[in-house]
């Protein structure tokens, strides 16, 4: 199977899907030049009536998008980091999502928004590092994904091109420069079915985006002290209740780890979920793992002070059991 | 441009049409019946008939708040309107909306914003689509005086100008953002001045004569369909009501409105106009009134006496669930 870099394998499913349906088209700042190039090389396949280099008006990007989904078309915008994602908020939460439930189910909305979240030693600072996609957790109506790996953000991203309704598409900065398999062949990923990345019977590891990868790394340097289940939702909405909470209910231990900012995160979301239904299988109470109550700071030493590591997971997992 | 004299008699009965619906809607808010917020368009009939008669079957709208009057125009019927202020199933929206944010998908007319300006670019979006597919839909999009002050107007024409995109802006500016003057809310004389920093056409022209309305929303449509790019019209109007039903406008100079209903009400300026051409009679004026109030009195009879939605409705179509 072949190796493709994250963003090869996003750019792959936009490819496809473009090709295969002429209603699907790209927009967003600097897509065909500059960037992290996932949209590179569109412009020469598809022309410029497809593939669209917009001013910066993040606002008007995301309300071009909806306006043109509204129409039957199916727009992937791209919005360069997840920070300027806020300048289109109301077009998100006041529009886009609310199109279909006024409608009462006569619109559509075939609207995907991408947009890179996250940090690690990317040295953004607080207005290129954020991790934002709880704030859309907690909007009825958002689809939110968030892939982890080169073949579940292929997979994943031609799902939610199809998708009759406005999804959020989450990727991690780290996740384009990742390599992994991606077989040639079509195929996509179901909305709401959690991927079980590693089995384990000891503890459950429920691991985001980025956080995987340290998650799987972790239970491979301590899998002769303690088996580790590494969970990956892959979209927090719709959340995969059963496959979680049925590891859970296996193991009787769950640490979650996202890196959103620990309060008001999605990690509580899924803790909550999971004590709705597991509370009397549980042999320790629950952890949560996130970045701390602080903007992203620049200084590398900073950075690392405040965002989940894999040396924090796995002081977490140690302490658990 | 020769306008007959039926289409004369369609456009002004359209006109008291909207302004029965608009005065009874109000009054029965001010009774009591309605929950919520329910924007009235009384002074701006005239935008509303003459820019929705000036598009074809195929084209789209986008409206605002205070947009019941381009519903009515393009035919959604008074008593589904109706009953969505009344929360009644029966409604455009099936109760979710109330008065703010209609829809009509049959009949082109997207989601209304009740967020000021909010969907703005969204139009531009859907002239978007049409520019990709040379549907030669054209796309208009309602909004007021107030909206010309926040970033989505800004970032729309833009891009709008940018890909000479088929979308026809409507400036509605009634003189008031709420309760804020327009002298206290923008520098400007003209918000069509706006236009020529997009690279755009921009017009002012009185929005209280429906056949300059019509006549001049016509030439930028036929303008916007040949891809030519779109077009700022700002229509000065006159809120003959409150910023919502509930508002007596006590903000307001004393004599103020009284000064403007006398000169600006737009369905007395066409009545009167139509009675001098000889194009209607006193007698037809009072027919066509009566039409009116009788078509708002059956609305208003089939909201009361609507089901409400079920309870269940409430979870229905947050999402589209089958692909």
């Amino acid at each position: 199977m072949p190796e493709l870099t994250g963003v090869e394998a996003l750019r792959a499913a936009l490819k496809e899907e473009m090709y295969k349906d002429r209603d699907v088209f790209v927009m967003g700042e600097d897509i065909t030049r500059y960037g992290f190039g996932v949209c590179r090389g569109l412009l020469e396949e598809f022309g410029p009536e497809r593939v669209r280099n917009t001013p910066i008006s993040e606002a008007a990007i995301i309300g071009a998008a909806i306006g043109a989904a509204l129409r039957g078309m199916k727009p992937v915008a791209e919005i360069m980091f997840v920070d300027f994602i806020l300048i289109g908020m109301d077009q998100i939460v006041n529009q886009a999502a609310k199109m279909i439930y006024l409608s009462n189910g006569e619109l559509d909305l075939p609207l995907t928004i991408r947009t890179p979240e996250g940090t690690e030693w990317y040295g953004g600072g607080c207005q290129h590092s954020q991790t934002l996609h709880s704030l859309f957790v907690n909007i009825p109506g958002l689809k939110i994904v968030i892939p982890s790996d080169p073949y579940d953000a292929k997979g994943l991203l031609k799902t939610a091109i199809q998708d009759r309704n406005p999804v959020l598409f989450f990727e991690h900065k780290q996740l384009y420069i990742q390599k992994g398999e991606v077989p040639k062949h079509e195929y996509t990923i179901p909305f709401g079915k959690a991927a079980i990345k590693r089995e384990g019977k000891d503890i459950t590891l429920i691991a985001t985006s980025w956080m995987v990868k340290h998650a799987l790394d972790v239970a491979e340097e301590l899998r002769d002290r303690v088996s580790i289940e590494v969970i990956d939702p892959r979209t927090l909405v719709p959340l995969d209740k059963e496959t979680i909470v049925n590891s859970v209910k296996k193991t009787g231990k769950v640490l979650v780890v996202d890196e959103s900012p620990i309060t008001g995160g999605v990690q509580g979301e899924i803790i909550s979920t999971i004590m709705e239904e597991a509370f009397w299988n549980m042999e320790v109470p629950p952890r949560r793992l996130g970045s701390q109550n602080t903007p992203v700071p620049f200084s590398t030493p900073l950075e690392k002070e405040v965002i989940p590591t894999k040396e924090r997971i796995r002081k977490q997992i140690l302490e658990m059991i | 441009m020769n306008i007959s004299r039926e289409e004369k008699v369609e456009m002004f009965k359209d006109m008291v049409r909207i302004r029965e619906f608009e005065d009874r809607a109000q009054q029965i808010y001010r009774e009591g019946k309605l929950n919520g917020h329910l924007q009235t368009c009384q002074g701006q009939e005239a935008v509303a008939v003459g820019a929705i008669r000036a598009i074809s079957k195929k084209d789209i709208v986008f409206s605002n708040h205070r947009g019941h009057g381009h519903y009515l125009a393009r035919g959604t019927p008074a008593k589904k309107i109706m009953a969505e202020f009344y929360g009644k199933v029966t409604g455009t929206n099936c109760g979710k909306s109330g008065g703010m944010y209609l829809v009509d998908v049959k009949r082109g007319m997207m989601v209304a914003s009740g967020i000021v300006g909010g969907n703005i670019c969204l139009a531009v979006g859907s002239a978007l689509a049409s520019q990709i597919r040379k549907d030669g839909v054209v796309t208009l999009s309602f909004f007021g005086d107030g909206a010309t002050n926040i970033g989505l107007f800004h970032e729309g024409l833009n891009m709008a100008a940018l890909w000479n995109l088929p979308v026809v802006f409507i400036c509605e500016n009634n003189q008031y953002a709420e309760a804020t003057k327009r002298e206290e809310h923008q520098k400007i004389k003209k918000i069509s001045d706006r236009a020529i920093s997009y690279g755009m056409p921009g017009v002012t022209i009185d929005g209280t004569d429906v056949i300059k309305v019509y006549k001049t929303v016509k030439e930028a449509v036929e303008r916007a369909r040949r891809y030519e790019g779109p077009t700022l019209i700002e229509c000065v109007v006159y809120r003959l009501a409150g910023h919502s039903a509930g508002d007596l406008g006590a903000y307001r100079p004393k004599g103020e409105e009284e000064k403007w209903r006398e000169t600006y009400d737009p369905v007395r300026i066409f009545q009167t106009q139509l009675l001098s051409e000889g194009v209607l009679s006193q007698i037809e004026v009072e027919r066509i009134i009566k039409e009116a109030r009788e078509e708002v009195e059956e609305a208003v009879q089939f909201a009361e006496e609507s089901e409400e939605p079920s309870v269940e409705m409430a979870y229905q179509y947050v999402y589209q669930e089958k692909n």
